[in-house]
């Protein structure tokens, strides 16, 4: 036994002396970086976070690697990608509000300009200046102008979709007075799309040409591959269609159990686990005729082939890298922007009839059939209830402060972790944290001044010791997260959280909850725990101070309690009235009527 | 992103498709066996529809008996009204119909007499009436199962569908053994087919575009009273072919063409001539209203110059009231 003992530590030594000796005599060769990006991707939307919708490449980028479950976004787009790109809250990198709703007493404040500010560094920028090749494909949403667009910003090569959202086939748009996309490459404005362009499919192609263009000359890459997929119009080829067709006829609710069920099997949600209340002005699906479900089904089950098809694309990336011997040096950060869409963008966009905009969605996006649905020219999202489910097992979804806005699934895999494979952490990551996670893996730094610019601090922490199995979590108890957008606001500090939402997806109040007992954000207990209020009272105002945050007076949300039904509790299987069955007598006791 | 959440499950879309679902059944059996496109297009079981058939025909020969002769410098003129009813089933899990229609309406023409194979005689003849009632079931083989639910009709896609169709006319139209000209034909007679339909492209109202197909057999029984004589007939093959299209969501159009090839008349043992003639038309066909569909078409044979050609040509339409007792009630909850 000591004998084995003194092997072992001398067979340890030696492997410690040649690891510290191997980078003298070769320099360790800097790893490419892959940021697979999903936009409106729910939390529980892949087979890693307990989804029924099959997306195998991702699944195997987690197991390969480590899963997420506390990890936070903001609440929509813009924002999550400005702090992505620079590791700045968004109040200082120029999305303090996002560019279509920036509010009267917003506007011409420093941090509010609805693009990514060119006061702030990005992260293309400095791995670009550390010797990586920087490529981008897909949504940018940061700004169109020419000194905004992502080769301005650091890209070396792109494809992008500058608009928060577009048709996958062409260069429609949505509204009249912008009805056509704007692209660029390679900082070039597009007057045409690609032949047999398909948004997944062609950011794909492009990324893969880009990598292939460069290969060989030893230099990293950077690459951001923000994908359009699977946010509303769902736009999908026909062949993707059609792969889930009744599946989910049976409702929200069935597939959000369900959903909630694997979670807890995998570890993603701990046991007992409750899901939150269903949207009170949802109904029941069980109590809906078997057309409705149908209908309703239909638009989850082109849901699930957006995923599915972005699934597939990621894996032929995937597939690629491996092909040139890549895939063993890469990092794969993989998440969704924000919570799933449960916001029918479409009304909004078509306006009312007789207006402009409802005459350019009769002419551009009136194939409103079912069967039309993922044809160019139709508009179909899918509504709250499939949001709740893209979120569960949390509450209410995109735009919200709600942990079903904010929180999402985030599989990181690679060379830096050092986990066990397919592992699930719990430690509280942000997205902020990529922009100084990243650049300490490349090697790089982030520099106090930049162009004779001071540059603000970075907001986020490095993962680098959680990935290498040396912390649980890049903060500590006393560190805490801020958010706000449309008004909406919230902390978040260990297992607390409070929120601010508009009435009546919040109280107009301020809600507190413990998110680690109490995910789905049940019960608020601001009531009766006044003091932990208090204390996470004074965070917010700090934060509020720290990064300028200047509540809006003008928001989407101003009218959203006089457009709802009042709020009321989704007690189960209330009224009992829907859910009586026939009652049936005995057999024995029946009889004809009596002459 | 205002909060468009108000009625988010509305049933809306599926009762549309489903109602125009129910109309999709069109039902027009000519005594002459020809059908507008989309007649096998397949529909919610438990449908019922009403045909009613307007048909006026002009030509050289009955063209309700197959087994007429052509006569040269013969005129012949038919005003025929179909009217019918037709069910929607589930069987076995495929689509099926049973229909049946009859057939009314008056015809005159020229009509020769023929003894021992030679024409003796010619005389204008008129007749009217009731013809022989025709029982049809087509059940399908391949293709989308039964549309049992509106979650099935709104589905439904037809992609490659075949089905089997049997016909049955039963010999109790008005029939005068006096004369050739008649609505009726005195004889069971009957006939095999297998319509197919072939999708091309999206199945989107607006956007449908059919190849459709229905090759199909006609068996005769024998006529023993045929003016005094005994009237035997071959099978006559059918091919009848369209290519339709949607113009927009409520009109659509086809180009017809149909083939016959057999169907050789023997009277009294001596043999006449085969049928082989081809006729193209075109078909403009209009739904109405969710219930009510129409239909106007053209056809006329081809090659039909010479003194013994078959030459026939007809104006048809057809109008089609189809309703389903969940698609009414539900029209009826909402006030429509």
């Amino acid at each position: 036994m000591k004998k084995r003992t003194s092997l072992t530590v001398i067979a340890a030594t030696l492997a410690t002396l040649f690891a510290a000796s191997a980078p003298a005599q070769t320099p360790a060769k800097r790893p490419n970086i892959v940021i697979l990006l999903g936009d409106d991707l729910g939390f529980s939307d892949t087979g890693a976070f307990g989804s029924e919708i099959k997306t195998p490449n991702i699944d195997a980028l987690a197991s390969d690697g480590v899963r997420f479950t506390n990890f936070y976004t903001h609440a929509t787009s813009s924002p999550t990608r400005s702090m992505l790109l620079t590791g700045v809250d968004n109040h200082l990198n120029g999305l303090g509000n996002m560019d279509e709703y920036t509010a009267p007493n917003q506007m011409g404040v420093p941090g509010y300009e609805g693009y990514l500010s060119k006061q702030v560094a990005t992260l293309p920028q400095l791995l670009k200046g550390a010797g990586y090749h920087t490529y981008m494909v897909g949504k940018w949403h940061l700004g169109k102008a020419p000194d905004l667009i992502p080769a301005a910003r650091g890209f070396e090569r792109d494809f992008t979709l500058l608009d928060g959202a577009a048709s996958y086939w062409d260069m429609t748009n949505f509204t009249a007075v912008a009805p056509k996309s704007v692209f660029t490459e390679d900082g070039r404005y597009l007057t045409e799309l690609p032949k047999d362009y398909y948004a997944t499919k062609t950011y794909t192609d492009k990324l893969i040409n880009f990598i292939d263009a460069n290969r060989g000359d030893g230099k990293p890459f950077f690459a951001y591959v923000a994908h359009q997929a699977p946010h509303d119009p769902f736009h999908l080829p026909k062949e993707w269609r059609n792969r889930h067709v009744g599946e989910y006829d049976q409702g929200w609710d069935a597939v959000r159990q369900a959903r909630l069920k694997r979670q807890i099997e995998m570890g993603i949600m701990p046991a007992g686990t409750q899901l939150s209340e269903r949207m009170w002005f949802l109904p029941d699906p069980t109590v809906l005729a078997p057309a409705a479900r149908a209908i309703q089904g239909k638009k989850m089950e082109l849901y699930a082939g957006m995923v599915e098809n972005l699934d597939h694309h990621i894996g032929r990336l995937v597939q690629h890298l491996k092909d040139i011997g890549e895939y063993e040096n890469t990092i794969f950060v993989t998440f969704g922007d924000n919570g799933a869409e449960g916001t029918d963008l479409f009304k909004m966009i078509a306006g009312s009839p007789g207006s402009r905009d409802y005459l350019f969605a009769a002419t551009a996006w009136s194939q409103t059939h079912p069967n039309a649905w993922g044809d160019p020219g139709s508009y179909v999202g899918y509504g709250p209830m499939w949001a709740q489910v893209s979120m569960t097992p949390f509450s209410q979804y995109k735009g919200w402060m709600a942990e079903g806005g904010i929180r999402n699934g985030l599989i990181v895999s690679g060379p830096p972790v050092k986990r066990a494979k397919g592992s699930i952490n719990n430690g509280l990551m942000h997205v902020a944290d990529i922009m100084p996670t990243m650049l300490e893996l490349a090697g790089a730094s982030y520099p106090e001044k930049l162009d004779g610019k001071t540059l603000p601090p970075l907001t986020g922490k490095s993962w680098s010791k959680v990935l290498a199995n040396q912390a649980e979590s890049p903060r500590t108890e006393q560190d805490y997260l801020g958010w706000e957008i449309f008004g909406n606001h919230a902390i978040r500090q260990g297992e607390w959280k409070i929120r601010w939402q508009h009435k009546s997806f919040g109280k107009g109040d301020w809600e507190l909850f413990n998110v680690v007992k109490d995910p789905a954000e049940r019960k608020d207990l601001a009531a009766s725990n006044p003091d932990k209020l208090k204390s996470m009272l004074a965070l917010w105002d700090r934060y509020a101070k720290d990064n300028n945050v200047i509540l809006p007076n003008r928001t989407m949300f101003e009218t959203l309690e006089d457009q709802l039904p009042p709020r009321v509790p989704d007690d189960a299987g209330y009224p009992p009235l829907i859910y009586k069955k026939q009652f049936l007598p005995p057999k024995d006791m029946l009889a004809e009527p009596k002459p | 992103m205002n909060q468009n959440h108000a009625n988010p499950c509305q049933p809306r879309a599926a009762l549309r498709v489903a109602a125009a679902a129910v109309i999709a059944l069109g039902l027009c059996q000519s005594v002459q066996a020809q059908v507008p496109g989309r007649f096998y297009w397949k529909s919610l079981s438990g449908g019922s529809a009403v045909p009613l058939i307007f048909e006026s025909v002009s030509g050289n020969t009955n063209p309700f008996d197959s087994s007429h002769r052509v006569s040269a410098g013969a005129e012949f003129d038919a005003t025929m009204a179909m009217a019918g009813y037709a069910q929607t089933f589930s069987l076995f899990d495929r689509s099926a119909m049973a229909a049946v229609i009859l057939p009314m309406g008056r015809l005159s023409g020229e009509a020769t007499k023929v003894v021992n194979g030679a024409s003796v005689a010619s005389a204008q003849q008129s007749a009217s009436g009731f013809g022989d009632p025709m029982l049809e079931f087509d059940i399908n083989l391949i293709g989308p199962k039964a549309q049992k639910t509106i979650p099935d009709a709104v589905r439904y896609e037809p992609g490659f569908s075949l089905d089997v169709l049997a016909d049955l006319a039963l010999p109790i139209g008005e029939y005068d053994s006096k004369q050739a000209l008649n609505l009726g034909q005195n004889r069971w007679y009957g006939r095999i087919g297998a319509p197919m339909v072939m999708q091309i492209g999206s199945w989107v109202p607006g956007r449908r575009t059919t190849f459709e197909l229905l090759p199909s057999a006609w068996i005769f029984g024998d006529n023993t009273n045929y003016v005094g004589q005994t009237l035997k007939t071959d099978p006559l093959f059918q091919l009848d072919a369209h290519l339709t299209r949607d113009f927009n969501e409520t009109l659509w159009g086809s180009l017809d063409a149909s083939w016959y090839n057999g169907g050789k008349a023997t009277i009294n043992g001596v043999a006449g001539d085969k049928r082989n003639d081809i006729a193209y038309g075109l078909t403009i066909g209009m739904q109405i209203n969710p219930n009510t569909s129409l239909t106007f078409g053209y056809k006329s044979t081809a090659n039909d110059s010479g003194t013994n050609d078959m030459r026939l040509d007809s104006f048809m339409i057809t109008l089609i009231s189809g309703w389903h007792p969940i698609i009414e009630g539900s029209r009826r909850l909402k006030g429509e």
